[in-house]
């Protein structure tokens, strides 16, 4: 990587220019820095954001020429039933999906925190899901998660002693399928970010707490968790980012069904979108999606800030 | 050093890449006619375009690009619509017509000046017509649907071919009890159903049936003007009949209320079923996959209440808006619905038949086809219903099929009062789409 | 007593501790590795069950890689490399520039830049596709056309607010004095940058490769937008095209599926060392 960047070096002024200049030097070196990554997300992200959020005041046709209609793209969209459940199940797969991955991937963490090598062993295999395609694992899952009494899970939950479950197939159930998909993908991840922050933490408190002859649980409650407290905000913040904008997990599996007991806020503006052709609607709900996504995150940040101060 | 030359030539290359590929782009500006068919990319059926694609470059002159695609149609047209640069030519579902047509995407097509139009069976023609009353396409295909049944089931559970609701319900039932499959397991079921929501699926499935009674969605009640049906008794008694088969009898494969087609052809092929309903392109699949004597195929019988009748669905040649070249455009349409453009997409009794009933009338069919099953389906086809040319069919689909894929899962739903609701529903998207 | 961990489960060496963890590790590994050992098994099987895995592929086959090949499976997958290997290249470069005048300098506009990079990662993708096809189509200023070409597909993906701020987390912990000394030794900006900061962060190239290997591999809307037919698709667009195709059938969408999570898992246990240390390192000190 070093090697890109040997041409530029000759051109780097001598030292004694440099006492002279270093004051707008600062920032002009900073701004080159930043400049490539500034000018593509210009292009990729922020241009074609604006032009969505311009579309979202017109009824899009694309080859008739759009029609102003102001705001009543956000009207039709926000009085919609429709739209009401699934910003509903989209809070409830993301507020499941977080706790469940978050828990869950604490106590693994803390299972398999330490130096030895099959630790290092169990880590690695636990951590494949992160890394896998999303699509692929979810054709995995809905096979395993056929409801029929052959179906791999259902077999899996019979050893327990527990009826078949009808999975995806049921109004009742199928977010809640969905959720142990997301909860397997999102936990590994976690889990790495607790076992960093695990490093983190002195040992020599737990020395001194054993030294006291606190219990396991006190230890735990009063050095490990208050050291891991930037760990949680960390995946609070990205779960706020993430967690209404869940797709492909949702698309693939159940495309929103049954009965719409499955539809989350991607689903419903990709179906206005694209198999409805409203797009200017689509545009709508899709700003609504960010300023809600916008605001979650502001707000995780603020509890942050008034935690730490 | 030499890390330094690694990264220099992977800078050189990757500069190549970012200017070198440029090519693919745009063929909009010579007279290259693009030519896009909504089916998956690399599919037997696709390679059957390009087959017609070739013979009307060979007959014409005129060179050609196909592209297949299927799951995202909508969004690249979408986007070429977008960038004011459509194809030349879309062959595409007939019930896509009001869609494409309200965005201003179709060109009118003059019937009497197209060559052999007047070969072109009448049903079709109605297929290419839009709610204004104008003609917007050139008919290419046409299918029917019908039942594929297990015949080696049927005989052994000792039943004759269904030909009322009742006989195929006590069909259903022996299949799902009688062990048809003789292996000691109850892992059988009557019905394979696709009543997923996904494209409609569930709606498009018990449209077959609902015609079959007389019923319907919604009916045309003057010219562009349309009034919902979905709380008709007949329709009712139909979306019934199937809430019946999934709740009372459990005649229905597991799951089938979260499958996809896809999905719902293996668990046929497999066995675990042994009534679909479904139209004839998948006929060379399961002739291939289960065997040609397992195999059976039986009209979608006649309702209690009305009928006969059954989906009719089919493609069309979309002559698109903003073309360069408005006489290949036309050129190519008369070739497809030509004789030979007709015997080209049929492609005999083997996969890949983007012509799955020839809508024109001067080619014999059992003549390109030995598989006398053919036949059954082209019978069905002079009943068959279309879906009707509102300006945008597909929120209308998609909203039946919500609901009823609704009744369908949750056993202790009233199919009276969802079909109810769901016709009200209806008849406000009918409304906003000014067309009540 | 010495502590290794939270729990000190190390220091524990009954016979019964020793079986505990053995169960729960085993556990763990069969539960989060057993759906992808069953679709390795599957995609080798020659009769499948759309409803059900077998654990061990019943009649060995490669028959399903023959058809995915015959569906341009490999064309696929090539077209997926191209884009991953200079898309990560990019953005890697890109990620590494951008943290340095992030983590490394003070400037006016700070806060807001970082508030930039935030909100792009708070876009719905699926939102901004047909806007971004119009701009690749016709690039402002540029008057470039984009479409139908491999850098319409890398360009995009060259930024990723994810792994600029991981990358800038990592570089503020390099000790400033290390930076001076080379200062008062006369070395240039870039010299600094590319001799002192950069290989000290080398752990964090890790992390950001494995998960901007995965972000790149798993784009979607992206390429199919690029693309103007299929001779350019990636494998995501190819799984979603094979499983709407109804000629092929389960087997084919398998194998595919195992190729497309292949090379992820292959990138990540070539990268994992620098990854797993990487993430240890002290990147999350908040």
């Amino acid at each position: 990587m070093t090697s890109t960047l040997t041409p530029a070096r000759s051109s780097a002024a001598p030292p004694h220019r440099r006492t002279r200049s270093v004051r707008w030097r600062g920032p002009v070196i900073a701004w080159l820095f930043l400049a490539p990554a500034l000018v593509l997300f210009l292009y990729f992200k922020f241009i074609p954001m604006f032009v969505g959020l311009w579309k979202s005041l017109f009824k899009v046709q694309t080859f008739l020429g759009d029609e102003w209609v102001g705001l009543q793209n956000y009207q039709t969209i926000i009085s919609d039933d429709e739209f009401a459940s699934a910003i509903w199940h989209s809070i409830v797969l993301a507020l499941g999906t977080t706790v469940g991955s978050i828990v869950l991937g604490l106590g693994l963490a803390l299972l398999i925190e330490g130096p030895a090598r099959y630790l290092w062993f169990v880590r690695t295999a636990a951590f494949l899901p992160v890394v896998t395609t999303m699509a692929a694992v979810a054709e995995v899952w809905r096979i395993m998660f056929h409801p029929a009494d052959s179906g791999m899970l259902n077999i899996i939950i019979g050893w327990a002693g527990i009826d078949p479950q009808p999975w995806l197939a049921s109004e009742d159930s199928s977010l809640w399928s969905i959720m142990i998909m997301s909860i397997w993908r999102g936990t590994p991840y976690d889990m790495m970010i607790f076992l960093a922050g695990l490093v983190g933490v002195d040992r020599t408190l737990y020395e001194a707490a054993a030294v006291d002859g606190a219990s396991t649980w006190r230890r735990l409650r009063h050095i490990t968790l208050p050291a891991l407290r930037p760990v949680f905000w960390i995946l609070f913040t990205l779960a706020a980012i993430r967690g209404l904008r869940v797709f492909v997990e949702v698309y693939v599996l159940t495309n929103g069904g049954p009965n719409g007991s499955s539809e989350v806020l991607m689903t419903l503006i990709y179906k206005l979108g694209f198999q409805k052709n409203e797009l200017g609607v689509a545009s709508a709900g899709g700003i609504v999606l960010f300023a809600a996504t916008l605001a979650l995150t502001v707000v995780v940040q603020m509890l942050r800030r008034r935690q730490t101060t | 050093m030499s890390r330094r030359l690694l990264g220099t030539a992977i800078i050189a290359s990757l500069a190549v890449t970012l200017t070198g590929c440029g090519s693919g782009g745009s063929s909009s500006e010579d007279n290259t006619l693009e030519i896009w068919i909504r089916q998956a990319a690399d599919s037997d059926s696709a390679k059957t375009a390009q087959k017609l694609a070739d013979a009307f470059t060979k007959a014409s002159g005129t060179p050609t690009k196909v592209v297949a695609i299927f799951d995202d149609f909508e969004t690249k047209l979408n986007q070429q619509a977008a960038q004011k640069q459509l194809p030349d030519i879309v062959i595409n579902d007939t019930a896509q017509i009001g869609a494409m047509q309200s965005q201003g995407w179709l060109q009118e097509v003059d019937k009497a000046s197209l060559a052999g139009g007047d070969q072109v069976s009448e049903l079709a023609w109605k297929a290419a017509t839009a709610s204004d009353g104008k003609i917007y396409a050139a008919p290419f295909s046409a299918q029917a649907f019908a039942l594929f049944i297990r015949k080696d089931w049927r005989e052994k559970v000792g039943m004759e071919p269904p030909e009322t609701w009742e006989d195929l319900a006590k069909l259903a039932t022996a299949f799902t009890e009688k062990d048809p499959d003789g292996n000691g397991k109850a892992d059988t079921s009557g019905f394979v159903i696709p009543a997923g929501t996904k494209r409609g699926y569930a709606s498009w499935y018990a449209s077959s049936l609902m015609y079959a009674n007389g019923g319907d969605f919604i009916k045309a009640n003057g010219p562009g003007k349309f009034t919902a049906t979905m709380n008709d008794p007949k329709t009712v008694e139909a979306v019934q009949y199937l809430q019946d088969q999934f709740c009372t009898t459990k005649t229905v494969n597991p799951g089938a209320v979260s499958n996809d087609t896809t999905v719902t052809h293996e668990v046929f092929e497999k066995g675990q079923g042994g009534i679909y309903l479904t139209g004839p392109y998948v006929l060379a699949r399961f002739v291939d996959s289960i065997g040609t004597d397992k195999i059976e195929v039986v009209p979608v019988p006649k309702g209690p209440s009305g009928g006969p009748g059954t989906l009719g669905e089919g493609e069309n040649v979309y002559l698109m808006a903003g073309s360069q070249n408005q006489e290949a455009q036309k050129k190519f349409a008369e070739f497809a619905i030509s004789a030979e453009g007709q015997r080209i997409g049929m492609n005999k009794d083997a996969n890949g038949a983007i012509v799955r009933l020839p809508v024109n009338t001067q080619v014999d069919m059992a003549a390109e086809r030995q598989d006398p099953r053919w036949k059954v389906f082209q019978d069905s086809y002079e009943h068959a219903v279309y879906a009707p040319p509102v300006p945008n069919w597909a929120p209308i689909r998609q909203d039946s099929a919500d609901s009823i894929n609704a009744v369908w899962a949750d056993c202790g739903a009233d199919v009276k009062a969802k079909m109810e609701e769901l016709n009200t529903k209806l008849t406000q998207e009918l409304q906003s789409q000014k067309a009540s | 007593m010495r502590f290794d961990s939270a729990l000190g489960l190390e220091s524990r060496k009954g016979p019964l501790a020793i079986a505990g963890k053995t169960l729960i590790y085993g556990l763990m590994v069969v539960v989060f590795t057993g759906p992808l050992v069953a679709l390795l098994m599957s995609s080798f099987s020659k009769t499948l069950d759309p409803t059900s895995f077998s654990l061990w592929p019943d009649e060995f086959t490669l028959e399903n890689f023959v058809q995915a090949g015959e569906k341009n499976v490999y064309l696929y997958l090539f077209n997926s490399f191209v884009v991953v290997g200079f898309g990560l290249l990019l953005q890697m470069l890109v990620s590494v520039f951008a943290a340095y005048a992030l983590a490394r300098k003070k400037f006016r506009g700070m806060t807001f830049v970082m508030l930039l990079m935030l909100a792009t990662m708070m876009l719905p993708e699926e939102i901004i596709a047909i806007p971004l096809s119009l701009v690749l189509a016709d690039m402002p200023l540029l008057n470039l056309n984009l479409i139908g070409t491999y850098a319409g597909m890398i360009l995009p993906v060259g930024a990723w607010g994810f792994s600029i701020l991981v990358m800038t987390e990592f570089m503020k912990e390099v000790p400033v004095e290390l930076e001076e000394a080379a200062r008062i030794d006369g070395a240039g900006e870039l010299r600094i940058f590319a001799t002192i900061i950069v290989p000290l962060c080398r752990p964090a190239l890790g992390v950001i490769g494995v998960f901007g290997f995965t972000m790149i591999w798993d784009q979607y809307l992206l390429p199919l937008i690029v693309a103007p037919a299929s001779d350019m698709w990636t494998l995501p667009i190819a799984l979603r095209s094979l499983r709407s195709d109804e000629e092929v059938g389960i087997g084919v969408l398998l194998a595919a599926s195992l190729l497309a999570l292949l090379p992820s898992i292959i990138a990540f246990l070539a990268f994992q060392r620098q990854f797993m240390r990487g993430l240890t390192s002290g990147a999350v000190k908040g």
